[in-house]
C-alpha cells in the first residue's frame, strides 16, 4: 500500500516490494541478502535474530488481523472441540502458532490434544474446503477466503485471546540500518502514513475499500472483494496502528516461544528490535490521498 | 532457417518482456548506496 501511494508523490517508488508465497522463503532471501527488508511473523524473526542472522525488528505490519477458522456446517462449535483434531499453522516460529498454546491452556488443554501442520498460508483455505484439515489459524485475508466462500466459520480471533496481538513485524538487515539509515527511515515513515490514511475513522470505510482494490490487484494478485473483505467485515478487524514495537509485547512472545520450545535462550529486546526508526515516524501524518487522486503528499 | 529464427527472437523478447522484471535487475546493479531496498512480504494483511 506505501509502495502505490508513494508512486504517485513527488518521491516515486521508494523501494521495490517482492512477493512470496511462504515466510520460510522470506528467510532465505533476508539471508541471501536478495532481500533487504521484509514482513515476517515476529517469533520467526526473534528466532533467528538468536541464531545469529543480522536482522532486526524495526516495525509492525499491522495489529491483530488473525483467526482460527473451522468448516462452516462441521461439528466444532467450541475451542474443546479441537480435541484430537488437526489445525494447520503457518509455521513453529508464528504468533498464530502461540495463540494455539494460549487458547489451549486458558481451556484447561495441552499441545498432546491436538495436532498442528504447518501449511503455507495460501493453501489452507483450499485445505479446510476439501477437509484435510479440521481447522487453521491463519493471518487476513485466508480466514476472509474461508468465510467468503462460505465453507469457513471463524471459532475466534485472535485478540479474544491475545488482547495487544501483534502477528508481522517489518524486520531490516543489520548491514542496511548500519550503512542506509535514511533508507529505512523512509521505509519506516511510509508505513506509519499509511497506517494512519488507513485508520481515520471518518475516513476507514472508503479508504479501505479503495485500499483493498488497488492491492488485491496490483500487490497480492487477489481478488479485491477478498481483501475488501478482510478490510472491513468489521473496520476493526485488522489495525494499522498503533505500529511502534512495544516492549512488554515482545517480551510477551519471547516468553511463550521459550515455553512452548521454540526458543532455546532468553533474549534482551534491545537485541532483536530497534526501535529509533518507530521513534523517528513518531510525528508522522497521514498520506494526503484519497480514492481518485492523481497525486499523493 | 529464418522462420526458426525469427521465433527464437521473437520468444526470447517475448520472454524478456513479459518474465523479466527490469526495475530489480537494473536496481541490483546499482551501487548499494543508491540501491532501492528489496522489501519481501507474503499476501497476508
Amino acid at each position: 500500500m506505501t509502495d502505490y501511494i508513494a508512486s504517485h508523490s513527488k518521491s516515486g517508488h521508494q523501494f521495490i516490494p517482492r512477493m512470496f508465497q511462504g515466510f520460510p522463503e522470506i528467510k532465505e532471501a533476508l539471508m541471501s541478502n536478495k532481500m533487504q527488508a521484509g514482513f515476517m511473523v515476529a517469533p520467526m524473526a526473534i528466532a533467528l535474530r538468536a541464531q545469529g542472522v543480522p536482522i532486526k525488528i524495526v516495525y509492525l505490519g499491522h495489529r491483530y488481523g488473525s483467526a482460527v477458522v473451522v468448516a462452516k456446517n462441521g461439528p466444532i462449535r467450541t475451542f474443546g472441540d479441537l480435541r484430537g483434531r488437526t489445525i494447520a499453522i503457518p509455521s513453529r516460529y508464528s504468533d498464530e502458532r502461540l495463540i494455539i498454546f494460549k487458547a489451549l491452556a486458558q481451556n484447561g488443554m495441552s499441545a498432546r490434544d491436538i495436532r498442528m501442520v504447518e501449511m503455507a498460508p495460501p493453501d489452507v483455505a483450499g485445505a479446510l474446503a476439501a477437509g484435510a484439515i479440521d481447522a487453521f489459524s491463519m493471518g487476513e485475508p485466508y480466514p476472509a477466503q474461508a468465510e467468503m466462500a462460505g465453507f469457513g466459520r471463524v471459532l475466534f480471533n485472535a485478540r479474544q485471546y491475545w488482547p495487544d496481538y501483534i502477528s508481522c513485524v517489518l524486520v531490516v538487515r543489520q548491514d542496511v540500518i548500519d550503512q542506509r539509515p535514511e533508507a529505512v527511515q523512509v521505509l519506516v515513515d511510509g508505513i506509519a502514513r499509511s497506517g494512519l490514511w488507513l485508520d481515520n475513522p471518518p475516513r476507514r470505510q472508503v479508504r479501505r475499500i479503495h485500499a483493498a482494490d488497488f492491492v488485491g490487484r496490483y500487490y497480492y494478485r487477489q481478488d479485491p472483494r477478498l481483501l475488501r473483505w478482510a478490510l472491513t467485515k468489521p473496520l476493526d478487524r485488522v489495525l494499522y496502528q498503533p505500529l511502534s514495537p512495544a516492549r512488554k509485547d515482545f517480551e510477551l512472545i519471547v516468553s511463550l516461544m521459550r515455553s512452548t520450545g521454540v526458543l532455546d535462550r532468553p533474549i534482551a529486546f534491545e537485541e532483536y528490535v530497534d526501535t529509533r526508526f518507530a521513534e523517528g515516524a513518531k510525528h508522522e501524518t497521514e498520506w494526503r490521498y484519497e480514492p481518485g487522486d492523481a497525486t499523493a503528499q | 532457417m529464418l522462420g526458426a529464427i525469427s521465433w527464437l527472437v521473437f520468444i526470447t523478447g517475448a520472454h524478456m518482456l513479459l518474465n523479466v522484471d527490469w526495475n530489480v535487475l537494473l536496481n541490483d546493479r546499482l551501487p548499494f548506496a543508491k540501491r532501492k531496498l528489496n522489501v519481501a512480504f507474503i499476501p497476508v494483511t
